[in-house]
C-alpha cells in the first residue's frame, strides 16, 4: 500500500468509526449505563466464607452467585445485577431501591429448602408455585428432609408418561427420612419451599427406600428445569456477609455526576487552550484529536453499555479525566517528535513521516505501560476500582488508535499541502531541504 | 533555533538530596503519625446529604442519639463548604446501621432522595488493600518484563525505583497532610505507578535511541543531551496530563476528589522523577559498562566542572 492510499484508509476507517460511536452513545444519557453511585440505588458487596470445614471452591462462588441472581430477579428490581469479583466476594446492585433492609434480608440468609408435609403447613395461601408463605407457617416437626440432604438434582423425562420431571437423590440421612416418611404416607402431598416460598407441590405415589425420587406431573421442560436449580442449589452452599453497602438517594448521585463532568470539561477547555497557544495550528489538529477521542471512547462505551458490561462510576469520571491527559499526550509527542525533525533541516514532508512514526513507537511504550497496571487492577482488585481501571485501559486503547489511524495521517497530511505554505501558522519557521 | 541546553545532569546530587529529604520526612511522618484510614479499613457507616436550613451537628448527634446510635456522643460529624454534611459512625451492621438513619432522616425532615448511606463490614479493607497488594505485584512484574523485552533490564530495574520512589512520596504526602486513605486512593496510586513511568519511558526511548552511535561524548553527557530533547514534550505532557486532574481536585465531588489528590501528587512526582531520579541513575550504572568507561575517561573532563 502506498503512503497516499494508506492516508485515505486510514481517515476512511476513522471517520466510519466516529460514526459508529455517534450512532452508538447518542443521546449521551440514555445510552451510557450509568452506575449505583450516580443513579441512586443500593449496592451490596457479599463476602463468602465457608460453612462448618467446607472450604470455599469455584464451584460452590459461581453455585452463590447463580442463587443470588434468582433472588435478585424476585425482588423485582429492573436491571438488579450480582457479579463475581476476586475470589470471595459479589457485587450485588439494585437500581433505585430506596430501602436496603429488605433486600439485604433477601439477599444475605443462607437460604432455607425444606420438603414439608403439606398438613404440617398452617396457612390460608393456595399453595402454588410462587406463594411466599407468612414466616412460622411451619415448623421444624413439618419438615420430612431439609434441603442440606439434597445430593443432586436434574430435569429428565419420565419413561411413562414421557413428561418433563425433576429426578432428586438424596444422602444417607435424607434417604432414610424419606424412605420412612414415603413408606408410611403415600397419597399425601408434600411441599417444597425455599426461604417459605412454594417451590412445588408433589403427591406421593409410592415408598421411596432407594432415595432416588423423581416428581413429575404437569411441568414444562423450563419449569422442570428450574425446579431442578432450585432443588440443586437452593440453600447457600456458603456464608454471606454484607461487607460494603452503600445506599446512594438519585438526587445526590447526580450531582455528583455533575460536579464531576464539570471539572472534566473545565480540565479540557484548559488543554485545548494551552494546545491552541503553544502550538497554534497543530493545537487545532489536537482538538480534533480529542474530540475523535472522545467519540470513539464514548462509542466503546456505550457498546459495552448495550452488552451490559458497562456503567459509568464515580471513580469512572476519574478514569475518564485522567485519560483526556493521556490522549493529549499523544498528540504532544508526535507534534514534538515533528517539530524537532523539521528543525533538524528535514522538509516538513520527511519530517512528518519520520516524526509521527518515532512519537508513535514512543506512545505506544508509554500507553502500554499505564496499560499493563490498568489491566492488573481490572483483573484483580475489588471495589469501586474496577470501574476506574476499566476506564484507563478502554481510553489506553482509544488512544492508540486515535494516535495511530488520525493525528498522524492529519499531521502527514498538512506537512504536504498546507504547512509549507504558511509555516508561521503552526508556530515554524520554515523547513529545511531533503536531507 | 531554539534548543535548551541545561546541565540537568550535573545538578543531579541535588535531585537526590531533594528526593532524600522529602522521603525522609514522609517516612518520618509515615512511621510517627501514620496514615489516617477511611471506614473502608476499620468498618463503619458514614451519611452523606445536602444540608437543610435549621439542620446543626448538633441536632444530628441528637438525632442519632435518638435513633439508638450506640456511639452518638463519638459520631463524627462534617460540614463540607459545599453544603454537604458527612456523619460516621462505627456501626458495621448495614441492618442496624439503615434503621438508624433512616430515623435520623425522618427525626430531621430530610429529603430521602438527597442521601447517602454507606455501610462497611470490618474485613472489607483487609481484602481491598489484599487485592491491591495482589494488583500491585502483577503490574510491577509485568512491567519489569515488558520493559525488559522492549528496552533492556536495567533500564526495568530503575523504572521500579522510581516508581517506589513516587509510591513512598505519595503516602508520605497523604501522612503529612492526615489525608484519609481510601480503596479509591489505592486505585490511583496503583494507576500511577504506571502513568508516572509515562515520562520516563519517553526519555528513556531518547536516550536508548541516542546510545546507539555514541561517540565522543559521555554516556552522562549524552543522557543530559537526551533530556534536553524532549525537555518541552517532557514539561507538555506533565501539565496536559496534571491539569485536567487539578480540575477534579477542584471542583468534583467527594469521591472524585479522592481520587484526584494521590494522582496529583503522583504524576508531579512521576514527573520529576523520570528526570531527577531515573535518569542519572541509569546514566551512573551504564557509565560502568567498560564501553562507556572508556569514553567516560576520554571526554569526561568537559563536564567536570558543571558535575
Amino acid at each position: 500500500m502506498d503512503s497516499k492510499t494508506r492516508n485515505v484508509v486510514a481517515l476512511v476507517t476513522i471517520v466510519a468509526l466516529v460514526a459508529v460511536s455517534w450512532w452508538l452513545f447518542w443521546p449521551l444519557d440514555e445510552k451510557i449505563n450509568q452506575g449505583l453511585d450516580i443513579k441512586g440505588g443500593v449496592q451490596v458487596i457479599l463476602t463468602a466464607s465457608p460453612i462448618g470445614n467446607t472450604q470455599l471452591t469455584e464451584d460452590s462462588m459461581s453455585r452463590t452467585e447463580a442463587i443470588l441472581t434468582e433472588r435478585v430477579n424476585g425482588l423485582g428490581v429492573s436491571e438488579a445485577s450480582v457479579q463475581r469479583q476476586g475470589n470471595d466476594s459479589l457485587l450485588v446492585q439494585l437500581p433505585g431501591i430506596k430501602n436496603s433492609e429488605d433486600a439485604l434480608d433477601a439477599l444475605g440468609s443462607t437460604g432455607r429448602l425444606d420438603f414439608v408435609d403439606m398438613r404440617s403447613i398452617n396457612t390460608s395461601e393456595n399453595l402454588v408455585y410462587g406463594v411466599k408463605l407468612p414466616e412460622g407457617s411451619y415448623d421444624t416437626s413439618g419438615v420430612i428432609v431439609a434441603g442440606s440432604s439434597v445430593k443432586s438434582a436434574g430435569a429428565t423425562i419420565d419413561t411413562q408418561s414421557n413428561q418433563p420431571a425433576v429426578s432428586v437423590d438424596f444422602d444417607q440421612e435424607g434417604r432414610d427420612q424419606w424412605g420412612a416418611y414415603t413408606t408410611a404416607n403415600v397419597g399425601q402431598y408434600i411441599v417444597i419451599l425455599l426461604d417459605n416460598v412454594v417451590q412445588s407441590v408433589a403427591q406421593i405415589r409410592e415408598p421411596i427406600t432407594d432415595g432416588s425420587t423423581q416428581i413429575s406431573g404437569s411441568f414444562s421442560a423450563e419449569e422442570a428445569k428450574r425446579l431442578s436449580a432450585v432443588l440443586q442449589a437452593g440453600a447457600l452452599p456458603v456464608d454471606l456477609k454484607p461487607s460494603s453497602t452503600l445506599i446512594v438517594g438519585p438526587t445526590l448521585g447526580g450531582e455528583s455526576l455533575r460536579q464531576g463532568l464539570l471539572a472534566g470539561l473545565l480540565g479540557l477547555g484548559l488543554v485545548a487552550l494551552f494546545m491552541l497557544v503553544y502550538y497554534r495550528g497543530l493545537g487545532v489538529v489536537s482538538w480534533l484529536s480529542l474530540a475523535v477521542y472522545l467519540s470513539l471512547l464514548f462509542g466503546v462505551v456505550a457498546l459495552l453499555s448495550r452488552m451490559g458490561a458497562f456503567a459509568l462510576t464515580l471513580p469512572g469520571i476519574a478514569g475518564l479525566v485522567l485519560t483526556v491527559g493521556l490522549a493529549a499526550d499523544s498528540s504532544i509527542l508526535i507534534f514534538e517528535r515533528f517539530k524537532e525533525e523539521v528543525r533538524m533541516g528535514k522538509t516538513y514532508r520527511t519530517a512528518a513521516k519520520s516524526g509521527t512514526r518515532h512519537a508513535i513507537g514512543t506512545s505506544v511504550d508509554a500507553d502500554l505501560v499505564t496499560f499493563v497496571s490498568a489491566l492488573a487492577l481490572f483483573l484483580v482488585a475489588i471495589g469501586p476500582v474496577k470501574g476506574f481501571a476499566l476506564m484507563l485501559i478502554l481510553g489506553i486503547a482509544c488512544d492508540l488508535t486515535v494516535a495511530i489511524l488520525f493525528t498522524r495521517t492529519v499531521v502527514v497530511l498538512l506537512a504536504e499541502n498546507v504547512i509549507p505554505k504558511a509555516p508561521w501558522l503552526f508556530g515554524l519557521k520554515g523547513g529545511g531541504t531533503d536531507a | 533555533m531554539r534548543r535548551t541546553a541545561i546541565d540537568l545532569m550535573g545538578k543531579r546530587n541535588w535531585f537526590f538530596l531533594a528526593s532524600a529529604i522529602i522521603i525522609v520526612v514522609g517516612l518520618i511522618s509515615l512511621f510517627t503519625k501514620g496514615l489516617v484510614f477511611g471506614i473502608e479499613f476499620q468498618g463503619g457507616t458514614v451519611m452523606t446529604f445536602q444540608a437543610q436550613s435549621g439542620v446543626s451537628a448538633e441536632g444530628i448527634r441528637t438525632s442519632l442519639e435518638k435513633a439508638g446510635v450506640a456511639d452518638a456522643r463519638n459520631a463524627t460529624i462534617q460540614s463540607t463548604q459545599d453544603g454537604t454534611f458527612l456523619v460516621r459512625t462505627t456501626e458495621s451492621d448495614p441492618t442496624k446501621a439503615s434503621d438508624a438513619f433512616t430515623a435520623v432522616v425522618a427525626d430531621l425532615a430530610l429529603p430521602a432522595q438527597d442521601i447517602t448511606v454507606t455501610t462497611i463490614g470490618p474485613g472489607w479493607g483487609r481484602s481491598v488493600t489484599n487485592s491491591a497488594l495482589l494488583a500491585l505485584a502483577i503490574s510491577i512484574l509485568s512491567i519489569l518484563a515488558y520493559i525488559s523485552v522492549r528496552f533492556e533490564y536495567k533500564m526495568s530495574l530503575i523504572a521500579v525505583l522510581a516508581l517506589v520512589h513516587d509510591a513512598i512520596i505519595v503516602l508520605g504526602v497523604y501522612s503529612l497532610f492526615g489525608r484519609e486513605v481510601t480503596p479509591n486512593t489505592m486505585a490511583a496510586l496503583l494507576t500511577i505507578l504506571g502513568y508516572s513511568l509515562y515520562d520516563t519511558i519517553v526519555v528513556f526511548h531518547r536516550i536508548r535511541e541516542n546510545s546507539r552511535n555514541l561517540q565522543k561524548q559521555t554516556f552522562m553527557q549524552m543522557a543530559n543531551e537526551s533530556i534536553n530533547q524532549v525537555l518541552m514534550r517532557w514539561v507538555n505532557t506533565s501539565l496536559t496530563s496534571v491539569v485536567p486532574v487539578i480540575c477534579l481536585l477542584v471542583f468534583g465531588g467527594e469521591t472524585l476528589k479522592d481520587f484526584a489528590f494521590a494522582l496529583v501528587v503522583g504524576q508531579l512526582s512521576g514527573a520529576y522523577s523520570s528526570v531527577g531520579i531515573a535518569s542519572p541513575i541509569y546514566a551512573l550504572w551504564k557509565e560502568r559498562e567498560p564501553k562507556f568507561q572508556a569514553l567516560k575517561k576520554k571526554y569526561a573532563k568537559e563536564t567536570a566542572k558543571a558535575s
